[in-house]
């Protein structure tokens, strides 16, 4: 029985469970969607019907030679010594600084730049500074699974050195629609603004167009389209793309994976204009061993050039890089080491106890 | 479109915006991070490249 002034107790307190106003009768949809519920059908169906064909999604045009980029050594070349510091201060959600120092370089004098990186679900915020002043910001925003907002800015203490972009991404079942818009005034609506649309035809190719609207200022502007095309292969070990500019600039990739640690990439660029003809070719393997990384690399202006990662510990990594310039006989040599500590223990990380 | 005085005061507002995230934008990121991480690091640590 001693339940029993419990019960009464609990009766006595104020209701806490919800008032089921939702159980009320509310009419199915409000009367502006009932307006326009044809067109929502019709696209319904639309969607289903493509739907139906089992294409794949494309991914974006900006993505569309992410694999050679990430094979070829090109971006990966550095001269001089560097250092790189970089701090995990919490996995979830990723809170991360970096370090990074510069100098030896002929090119460009001694730099420090620092870095912060704060990410979760949906949200990503990037933020960096070097020694003159110079801010980049970069701010990711994640609406549903496949529509992203974009928000990249550079500020600087210098006129004409600052820059925002915008950008929407939206990743359809067979298509990748985005939308970029630089520099946009708000005044008088100058800008680059840049819109790409691709789509899979089939199950491995996918075709696009990519239009470039310049306006700098509101009684000039000025449009030009880029075709693309891309093929992957059905094991997506292979891919290959072209992009095309009606103005005479060619540019083609090959990518293929041959093995679990071994890609390969083949870059090939054509410039037919009037002015001026001229053609690069690039071709690079990269190994991706268990505590090293290694990119080489050849291109058709006689440079052969070489970056090797070698990490110590899963924290500790060196760098060497290398280039020679045969043509000019001109050579480059960097050296770096890449530091990563965490103030998290291993078990913290999400790793398991060794 | 604009009368020469919004106009003027947008580029006001423009200028006055890109100066404030200038300056405030890695302390804001800084701050979120330091704010919501998990554990909640030291300051020296963060702001150190050293410790």
């Amino acid at each position: 029985m001693s339940s029993a002034p419990s019960f009464s107790e609990k009766a006595g307190l104020p209701d806490l469970t919800p008032t089921p106003s939702f159980l009320e009768p509310q009419p199915k949809s409000s009367s502006y969607l009932d307006a326009i519920a044809p067109l929502t059908n019709t696209w319904n169906r639309y969607s289903a019907w493509r739907e139906s064909f089992g294409l794949p999604n494309p991914g974006s045009t900006e993505q569309l030679t992410k694999e050679v980029k990430g094979t070829l050594a090109t971006n990966f070349i550095f001269e001089g010594g560097r250092a790189d510091l970089t701090k995990s201060l919490s996995a979830n959600p990723a809170f991360q600084v970096t370090h990074s120092f510069a100098l030896g370089s002929e090119a460009q004098p001694a730099s420090y730049n620092f870095n912060t990186v704060y990410a979760k679900e949906n949200l990503m915020m990037m933020g960096g500074f070097d020694h003159d002043g110079n801010v980049n910001a970069r701010l990711n925003q994640g609406w549903t699974a496949n529509s992203i907002s974009k928000l990249q800015a550079q500020f600087s203490s210098q006129a004409g050195h600052n820059m925002l972009q915008m950008e929407h991404d939206y990743n359809g079942t067979d298509y990748n629609l985005n939308v970029k818009a630089m520099n946009l005034w708000p005044t008088d609506l100058t800008g680059v603004y840049i819109g790409s649309y691709l789509q899979s035809v089939t199950k491995n190719l996918a075709l696009g167009v990519e239009g470039l609207y310049q306006r700098p200022t509101p009684d000039m502007s000025e449009l030009s389209t880029s075709y693309i095309a891309k093929y992957t292969a059905d094991k997506k070990d292979w891919i290959a793309t072209a992009l095309v500019q009606p103005s005479g600039i060619v540019t083609t990739s090959y990518w293929h994976k041959l093995s679990d640690k071994v890609e390969v990439a083949a870059d090939l660029q054509l410039i037919a204009a009037p002015t001026r003809r001229d053609a690069l070719a690039t071709l690079g393997v990269k190994y991706e061993l268990r505590m090293a990384g290694f990119r080489a690399q050849v291109d058709s202006t006689g440079k052969v050039a070489a970056v090797l990662e070698q990490r110590f510990a899963p924290t500790l990594a060196f760098l060497l890089s290398g280039e020679i310039d045969h043509f000019k006989s001109t050579a480059k040599v960097g050296a770096g080491v890449m530091i990563e500590t965490s103030t998290l223990t291993p078990e913290e990380m999400g790793m398991p106890p060794q | 479109m604009f009368s020469e005085d919004n106009k003027e005061r947008i580029t006001k507002v423009v200028e006055v915006s890109r100066t404030v995230l200038h300056y405030a934008w890695i302390p804001l990121i800084i701050y979120v991070g330091y704010t919501r991480s998990n554990p909640q690091p030291s300051l020296i640590k963060l702001i150190s490249p050293l410790a």
